[in-house]
């Protein structure tokens, strides 16, 4: 594959590392991701670009079929996209990779465009329902031009996956 | 439409996300919106349950959740009434909460919802709580000052601690023991625990399970957490141990916790001032108390049988420790209503409140870990609430369609005689105790809470640090200031 690896991997990964003002570093050097009382994803966090110039994404529900196709501009995440446009994703922290309530499955082609997720993303999905081959964090996977026509669908969940406390594990 | 006032007992995250999808649902421009009222009690003072009160310090990201349930609250058909006991419990009192009858709810409500979680630490039968053997709720409850108001652990006179069970509370645990506090002073841990913290003599932190790796209950996250601690490392484990059976099939989560295992903390075993371990098939059989203070538990070895259960090998070895902490999970409190004490939650079908004979509870509903037993992180508790409030709904308007989860409801079991709310309620009442309580500042409401809560923050930022928290008593002479 001859994609700018890096480059596209920067973006995708860009996460709010937004600091509630005076606090300092946290001790080990790595900067701390969203204290809460930061970002919230609602409307107009983005913007939508002009009809027919943006990146197509449609988002599907659990079953396939087509809830809304939209547009947005490269480097939008998944997770503010959705919330754009009143799709039921959830964004529990707010894109801290701490709750999994943003999983999302991508179209196999397309899957394969994206950076592969980091061990912090891997370790949110190993407790995401439903999880598949080609599931991501909504919050983590950000446009590039070459996702143009990708499909985004909801994860399926039934009774059982939480009720008979297999997963995700115990607290 | 008939109205549809629902009395939510508990307010933790259940709670507000059952509330946060019904106000949603039914928006209150739409007919069936119109006389939707949600009145949520809880027995402590602030709202969020284990968010606020379980959720440790160091996951700052995860109280992020509070936002949406900011946004709940902001529907002037929601209402949040702190510090409010509903019906019995057994041992473990809120002293300051105000005590309210179940049946005092009856006539002012046409539906009730309990969301009141497992707030009861399940125990271990050779070890009983003492100075010594504290349960990991206790400790939770004392790093984030919980109203019930556990004891601090003697941290400055102790070095060596074990914590029996390998789930992620006691990860928490561990982190908390072995981070020291500088890494915590910037989040929202008191100044009161810092102080304990900052004289801690903590060296070293044993995880003991009865089982294997493959079926210990801490997830991919909190363990990689526990190998990037800056100043513990992990001692060694027996290869053996981390060897997959020949014919196992691994999840996903439990290969990359084996290879999580197998490579170690990132600091070299012994390289650092404190160290932990992880002392797989081992289960606590007796414990004596040795002269110096310290406890000597005796530990039988265990293998799993077919089951994957543990059972003993017959051989033991034995443990000194300072300080025994039981992580074991937690269960509903057997004296609440519905309760089943072979479930050791309440009674539920898909959300609905089931008697002892099968037949459920007109117009009665359980969510959460009240419902599910003390398993699930937030994104489960979150898709059972959404269920359950889906169901409020298909029970409340048959054939009306509209709900989106793709869990549906189940089909409606037989319902029996009994009715513990009302069919004719006056939408805005509530009961007098109640009224009463507010007037006298004991009750708290959700912008009261606000008040507080922004105060909590400022106070913080003075500091540093994420928040500085506030005891009922301080927040009472906060709220009755003169403004
Ligand atoms: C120590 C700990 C740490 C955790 N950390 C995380 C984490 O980092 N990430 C994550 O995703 N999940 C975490 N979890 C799991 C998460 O907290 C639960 O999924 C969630 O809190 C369950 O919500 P709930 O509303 O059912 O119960 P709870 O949060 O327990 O809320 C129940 C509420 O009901 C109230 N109540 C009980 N009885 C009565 C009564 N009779 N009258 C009035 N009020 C009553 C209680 O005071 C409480 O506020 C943690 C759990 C624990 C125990
Ligand atoms: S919003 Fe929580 S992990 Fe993406």
């Amino acid at each position: 594959m001859s994609r700018p690896r890096l480059a596209v991997h920067a973006l995708a990964r860009c996460r709010p590392s937004l600091r509630v003002a005076g606090l300092p570093r946290a001790p080990h050097g790595a900067p701390r991701r969203a204290l809460h009382a930061t970002v919230v994803r609602q409307h107009g966090s983005i913007t939508r670009p002009e009809p027919g110039t943006g990146i197509k994404l449609n988002f599907r529900d659990a079953k396939g079929d087509v809830l809304k196709v939209v547009e947005a501009n490269e480097g939008d995440d998944i997770l503010s996209i959705a919330h754009e446009h009143d799709i039921d994703l959830e964004g529990a922290c707010e894109g801290s990779v701490a709750c999994s309530t943003c999983h999302v499955i991508l179209s196999p082609q397309h899957y394969d465009l994206i950076p592969e997720p980091e061990d912090d993303e891997n370790d949110m999905l190993d407790m995401a329902f439903g999880l598949t081959d080609t599931s991501r964090l909504g919050c983590q996977v950000k446009l590039t031009r070459t996702l143009d026509g990708m499909d985004v669908q909801l994860p399926s969940a039934t009774r059982n996956m939480f009720v008979d406390g297999k997963k995700p594990t115990h607290h | 439409m008939p109205p549809l006032k629902l009395a939510v007992v508990g307010g933790g995250p259940s709670a507000f996300y059952v509330a946060s999808r019904l106000l949603s649902l039914l928006p209150h421009h739409q007919p069936r919106g119109a006389d939707l009222k949600i009145h949520i009690y809880d027995r402590l003072w602030a709202p969020h349950g284990l968010v606020r009160y379980g959720v440790a310090p160091d996951h700052p990201e995860v109280k992020n959740v509070t936002h949406k349930f900011d946004q709940a609250a902001a529907d002037d058909r929601f209402r949040f009434f702190g510090n409010v006991q509903v019906g019995p419990q057994s041992s473990h009192i809120i002293p300051h909460a105000l005590s309210l009858p179940l049946d005092a709810l009856s006539q002012h409500y046409t539906h009730i919802l309990f969301a009141t979680g497992c707030t009861i630490p399940t125990l271990h039968d050779v070890l009983p709580p003492s100075d010594r053997i504290q349960s990991a709720l206790s400790l939770v409850h004392w790093y984030t000052q919980h109203p019930s108001h556990s004891n601090p652990p003697p941290l400055d006179t102790i070095s060596h601690v074990t914590l029996i069970g390998q789930g992620n509370v006691s990860l928490d645990v561990a982190r908390m023991l072995l981070s020291g506090s500088s890494a915590l002073e910037q989040y929202d841990v008191p100044e009161v625990v810092l102080d304990v913290m900052r004289r801690s003599s903590v060296r070293h932190v044993s995880i003991v399970g009865r089982r294997g790796p493959h079926q210990a209950a801490f997830t991919t996250k909190e363990l990689r957490e526990m190998m990037n601690l800056k100043d513990a490392s992990l001692l060694p484990i027996d290869p053996a141990v981390l060897e997959p059976p020949p014919d196992a099939k691994l999840s996903r989560q439990q290969s990359r916790i084996l290879q999580l295992l197998q490579k170690g903390s990132v600091n070299a075993p012994r390289s650092t001032p404190k160290s932990w371990s992880l002392d797989f098939f081992r289960s606590p059989a007796a414990f004596s108390q040795l002269p110096s203070g310290k406890l000597r538990i005796s530990l039988a070895h265990t293998a799993l049988d077919l089951h994957e259960r543990a059972i003993s090998t017959g051989e033991t070895s034995a443990l000194e420790t300072d300080l025994v902490v039981t992580a074991l999970g937690h269960h509903a409190d057997p004296a609440q209503a519905f309760y089943d004490p072979a479930l050791r939650h309440l009674r539920t079908l898909s959300g609905r409140i089931i008697n002892p004979l099968g037949r459920a509870v007109k117009n009665v509903y359980a969510s959460g870990w009240a419902a599910m037993g003390a398993r699930g992180v937030l994104a489960s508790t979150l898709l059972d609430a959404y269920a359950v409030a889906d169901t409020i709904i298909a029970d409340h308007f048959p054939g009306a369609t509209g709900a989106t989860t793709s869990i549906a409801p189940t089909a409606p079991p037989a319902v029996s005689e009994e009715r513990l709310t009302a069919e004719n309620v006056v939408l805005n009442s509530i009961p007098a105790a109640v009224e009463q309580g507010l007037e006298d500042g004991r009750v708290v409401g959700y912008e009261q809470w606000k008040a507080v809560d922004a105060e909590e923050v400022k106070r913080g930022a003075e500091k540093g640090k994420e928040r500085e928290r506030m005891g009922w008593e301080e927040a009472r002479t906060f709220l009755a200031r003169p403004v």
